[in-house]
């Protein structure tokens, strides 16, 4: 399998990235656009390209009346794309302390995840069929959190279009018969000066149900990383805010910390 | 135009007695109704109560009581039909709150189970909610009903005590769900936890008690059953929602048969009643009856008259029936609520009574047509009346020769032929009973013989008592005797309905005297460890059980000789819920063994312990037809148990039935090392209070635990075998006031008919105090003819419940025991109460005007 098809469309931050373009883009579509799309998707995901990954998280919800909760996570990852393994660690507040999420990712197909529950010392495997469903109480779902295999999508480039003042190219992407997703169809905007991901529509059927945006974009060690993301779903009327801390790249993490028995350990 | 003619002034002569005869009906059709009422209710609460907890759950895996592991949910989840599937644990706790009982605990997955289940909040954090982490990070988190937080004044944050495997805890309310059809399953106690956290507090290990799921867009249920089904195996049952009521009514089959033969025999008894009243009622119009036939009134007329007033009666007196009925059914749902509860382990209260139209329909319908079969023979009898004779009185009452020996012939036939209908099992030789429909017929025939000869019978007793009677008093002796010898017909009515009352008590409570004697014999030989370790106060509550390692821990503390782990289930097998007890069956056999109805002993308990082997008891191999030898199919989770039956020995764990099984066949099969009951021996049963209190010591604050000691534990069966007969006690009681209403009729009845005779009596010198004492002896004498047939006819009647408890209700083998106490105290009750019963008559009879008296007629 050559590296191209095996660039998923795991992004920098292991969070949503990955979904990429498709094509829904209405007629006219050559299949020069479509290979620039997937040309594009693959470039963007070369770059974010980590052998790990750890950063400490803040995760603010903000409710449709208006109520903020604040929770707070470790995240470290090994490896990138399909290939990787994480383990996310809530660490604030102190009722939610000590819980983990691994999350261990497969090219060809979904990944695995399971979570710990320190206070009853046990672990329970996140069904796949529960994936759409919110995760953990934010607006991100289960699914977002997927690092996905390019192979898994069609891409269609849509045209550009400027976000935040920076160019974008704008892709369409929709999942194959293959693959099992919540969402329609994605449309995603990646900024033609850096390959960093700026904005991802999500749709079910024709509606649009989850927006995320990306700011803050930094180079951390080479990468060009957004060090918040704002997913809103437009549904519920809430949004979540994920700022990225203490962010770091290439650090020496030890596979044995990516295993089941590992988060049971800690 | 007869009706309003001769009808009704006849009934308003005579309402007291109108009152009475409509009174038989109301009890019988109030005992159907509130019978049947509470027993659809409680089956219809617990089938809501599976309905609102199920959701929009379309299937559910289950594999009887006993759960499965874990890996079950995801093969199911891996299933292409199934759109979402998630695990489910119940659980019943008490809720340690005065008047509150027991709380329905639903463990569940909050990832993903509200595809399936809606739990808005009324009050408290939608994050509770929204954030599965919040609840799941905190394993003291429920959320409560509307309904519970209200009676009990939680809110959110409040603290909630519940019993768990590791003693009493307090819980945190989370939140208090919004009224809605979830929230009021159960009566509305009902909270919510996760699923995880239920495995840690009720001891299930990593196991699930099944799992709900919704099929996929675009398939079928049935394909989604045919794919589980074959993915799975045999081991689990894959059915929609309402297959659990069925099984929880399978359960309750031998509790729903014995209602069913109360509420008729209390119908029947009315029956009686009615017969009664009309017989009597044929007997004093006589005269009338003559005059209309002199007019031209045709025998159809005067027919369709004594069947238009019995049909009349019964609906007024069916529905009387219905409204006691529903009246009373509150308080028997409430009674059965309970005895399920505590006999069967499923907590279950009738919140609403299922007041079914068709069930009222049914009611009025046998209550009338019970009515109007009682007055056929009189309305028959009444259409042939000869003018010629009508106004010789009395002369009704006498049974001629002819009827005598027509009704003996009848009698003897009859008897013949159910003798026969008995015989004929033995002549088949069918080990199941032979035919139960010839039993059934032998039956009923024996029941009509008795009814046949109850007058001859009644007659041929009077005279025995009249040298008696006229010993101990000469004059109100005789004439007492007298009355019941001319008038036998109106005597033994009477007497066959008192005999019928009595049959029955003697045969529920000679049922319940060798359940008794049964039952107290197993347990001396099953229950003689010294102690028993339970997880739960009630021994029938298997939703809390021990971990497997507790046993060591418990065979370390100083002065245990031995423990024995046993675990019990209730499966389905050949579609019906039996009782799979698994135990060390070696241990047992140097403990416990008793020679078994079937089979070698020693090979049974050797094969058996080898996993070679099953037992079985012996009301499940009645049931099932079963016998030693049989290739047993047992369907376990991880596959189908091919052993044959070694054994089959006395047990009465289950009325269903019950299976034996070594303890390591159990927890290969069913992947489950729990424990619901250790059975602890001691090196000295004189230690029992100090190594009780080590147990407890030991726990202490670790884990709940209740010590029972061997008499604790024989008094707690006992007290449930109490309450399953409690129920029969009532409807004895039903059986006995509604004979008693007989014979208040009758002798009411029977001072009117002889009014003038009385009149004559006082006119010619006799004291009011010999008339009373006449009426007196007279009522004596009906209750002495009544206890002498009714015992008789009881001691058949013991023979053929006995039968029907082996072959059809529980397979139970019960010995023919008379009871003799029940007996001896239903004498002076009988006695007493025929005596109060002619209390008022005899005043009626004494001060009445002695003009009008003579007037008569």
């Amino acid at each position: 399998m050559s590296k191209r098809r095996r660039l998923s469309a795991a992004a920098f931050l292991w969070l949503p990235v990955g979904v990429v373009v498709s094509s829904h883009v209405a007629g006219g579509v050559t299949a020069q656009a479509a290979d620039d799309a997937r040309t594009i998707v693959e470039e963007a995901q070369r770059r974010t390209d980590a052998k790990s990954q750890r950063y400490e998280g803040l995760l603010q919800v903000f409710d449709a009346r208006g109520r903020i909760s604040d929770k707070r996570w470790t995240f470290e990852r090994l490896g990138s794309h399909g290939q990787s393994r994480a383990v996310l660690r809530f660490v604030a507040p102190p009722e939610v302390k000590g819980v983990a999420l691994l999350v261990v990712n497969h090219p060809d197909r979904a990944s695995d995840q399971w979570m710990w529950t320190p206070a009853i010392e046990r672990d329970r495997r996140i069904a796949l069929q529960d994936r759409s469903t919110r995760f953990f109480g934010t607006d991100f779902s289960f699914e977002d959190l997927e690092e996905r295999d390019v192979n898994q999508f069609d891409y269609v480039l849509a045209g550009e279009e400027p976000i935040d003042g920076f160019v974008c190219w704008k892709i369409q992407s929709t999942p194959r018969r293959t693959k099992s997703s919540q969402y329609t169809r994605s449309i995603v905007w990646i900024r033609k000066d850096t390959y960093a991901l700026a904005r991802i529509e999500n749709y079910q059927k024709d509606k649009l149900v989850r927006r995320l945006d990306y700011s803050d974009i930094q180079n951390v060690q080479g990468i060009w990383t957004a060090r918040r993301m704002e997913m809103a779903d437009l549904t519920r009327g809430s949004r979540t805010r994920l700022t990225l801390d203490r962010l770091q790249y290439n650090l020496p993490l030890k596979e044995e910390d990516f295993t089941l028995q590992a988060i049971r350990r800690q | 135009m007869l009706f309003r003619l001769i009808s009704r002034p006849y009934f308003r002569r005579h309402v007291l007695r109108t009152m009475l005869t409509i009174a038989g009906i109301v009890l019988g059709v109030a005992v159907f109704v509130g019978m049947h009422t509470a027993n659809q209710s409680v089956l219809m609460a617990f089938s809501q109560t599976v309905d609102r907890i199920a959701g929009k759950t379309q299937l559910q895996v289950t594999a009887g009581e006993t759960g499965f592991g874990e890996e079950v949910l995801e093969k199911v989840q891996s299933a292409s039909t199934v759109r979402v599937a998630v695990p489910v644990i119940e659980a019943v706790v008490d809720t340690n709150i005065r008047g509150q009982g027991n709380l329905l605990i639903l463990g569940i997955d909050m990832t993903g189970d509200r595809s399936l289940r809606d739990y808005d909040l009324e009050s408290g954090d939608d994050a509770v909610i929204d954030d599965p982490l919040v609840f799941l990070a905190q394993p003291d988190s429920v959320i409560v009903s509307n309904e519970f937080a209200g009676r009990n004044g939680l809110t959110t944050n409040s603290r909630l005590p519940l019993g768990t495997i590791e003693g009493e805890k307090l819980f945190t309310v989370r939140g208090i769900m919004k009224s809605s059809g979830l929230t009021s399953a159960f009566g509305g106690n009902l909270a919510v936890m996760d699923v995880y956290a239920a495995q840690k507090m009720f001891g299930r290990g990593r196991t699930f008690d099944r799992v709900d799921l919704a099929v996929a867009d675009g398939r079928t249920i049935a394909e989604c059953e045919a794919e589980l089904g074959a993915m799975l195996g045999a081991g689990f049952t894959i059915e929609p929602p309402s297959g659990r009521g069925q099984q929880f009514e399978a359960m309750l089959a031998a509790y729903s048969m014995m209602v069913g033969i109360s509420s008729l025999f209390a119908l029947f008894i009315g029956m009686f009643i009615i017969y009664n009243s009309f017989a009597i009622a044929v007997t004093e119009r006589r005269a009338e009856i003559g005059i209309l036939r002199a007019l031209g009134a045709t025998r159809g007329q005067i027919r369709w008259l004594f069947l238009g007033e019995s049909a009349i009666t019964g609906v007024i007196g069916s529905l009387g029936g219905v409204v006691f009925g529903i009246l009373i059914a509150r308080g028997i749902a409430a009674s059965i609520g309970s005895l399920i509860t505590d006999v069967y382990g499923v907590a279950q209260q009738a919140g609403e009574l299922a007041t079914s139209p068709a069930l009222l329909m049914v009611a009025l319908g046998i209550g009338v047509a019970t009515s109007m079969v009682a007055a056929v023979i009189p309305a028959y009898q009444a259409a042939r009346v000869d003018p010629v004779h009508a106004l010789q009185k009395g002369k009704y009452q006498v049974l001629s020769a002819g009827e005598s020996r027509a009704r003996a012939v009848a009698a003897a036939v009859l008897g013949a032929v159910s003798v026969a209908c008995l015989a004929a099992p033995s002549i088949g030789g069918s080990a199941g009973g032979g035919s139960r429909p010839l039993f059934y017929t032998g039956y009923v025939l024996a029941v009509v013989v008795a009814l046949l000869l109850s007058p001859l019978l009644a007659l041929t007793l009077a005279r025995t008592l009249r040298p008696i009677l006229r010993w101990i008093r000469p004059v109100e002796g005789a004439l007492a005797a007298d009355s019941m010898i001319q008038a036998p017909r109106r005597t033994s009515a009477s007497v066959a309905a008192l005999m019928l009352s009595l049959a029955l008590v003697v045969a529920f409570a000679g049922m319940a005297r060798a359940s008794y004697d049964s039952i107290i014999d197993w347990m001396d030989t099953a229950f003689n460890p010294d102690l028993f370790v339970l997880p739960s106060q009630s021994v029938v509550i298997r939703t809390i059980r021990f971990p497997k390692e507790m046993g060591a821990e418990l065979a370390s503390i100083p002065g245990v000789e031995r423990i024995q782990m046993v675990r019990s289930a209730r499966i389905v097998f050949r579609e019906t819920p039996v009782m799979a007890v698994a135990i060390e069956i070696e241990s047992l056999a140097e403990t416990s063994a008793r020679p078994p109805v079937a089979g070698d002993p020693a090979a049974m308990y050797r094969l058996t312990a080898s996993g070679q082997g099953l037992m079985v008891s012996d009301n499940l191999a009645q049931l099932q037809q079963l016998s030693v030898g049989d290739m047993l199919e047992v369907p376990a989770p991880a596959g189908v148990i091919r052993l044959p039956i070694v054994g089959v020995v006395l047990d009465y764990s289950d009325q269903q039935g019950t299976i034996l099984m070594d303890r390591t066949l159990f927890e290969k099969y069913w992947n489950d090392d729990s424990v619901n009951v250790f059975r602890v021996y001691l090196d000295d049963p004189a230690s029992v209070p100090a190594v009780r209190q080590r147990i407890l010591e030991r726990y202490e604050g670790v884990r709940q635990v209740f010590v029972l000691t061997n008499g604790e534990l024989k008094e707690y069966v006992l007290k449930i075998t109490d309450q399953w007969f409690g129920l029969t006690s009532v409807q004895i009681a039903v059986a006995v006031l509604v004979a008693i209403l007989g014979i208040v009729n009758t002798l009411t009845v029977s001072i009117t008919d002889r009014r003038r005779e009385l009149g004559v009596l006082q006119a010619v010198g006799g004291l009011r105090a010999q008339i009373r004492r006449t009426i007196w002896i007279e009522a004596l004498s009906i209750g002495v003819l009544g206890l002498l047939l009714g015992f008789a006819l009881g001691a058949i009647n013991l023979y053929y419940i006995l039968q029907i408890v082996h072959h059809d209700i529980a397979g139970m083998r019960l010995d023919y025991a008379f009871p003799t106490g029940v007996v001896v105290a239903l004498v002076p009750t009988i006695l007493a109460s025929a005596f109060i019963a002619a209390l008022w008559p005899a005043e009626a009879a004494v001060r009445g005007s002695l003009v009008e008296a003579l007037e008569y007629e």
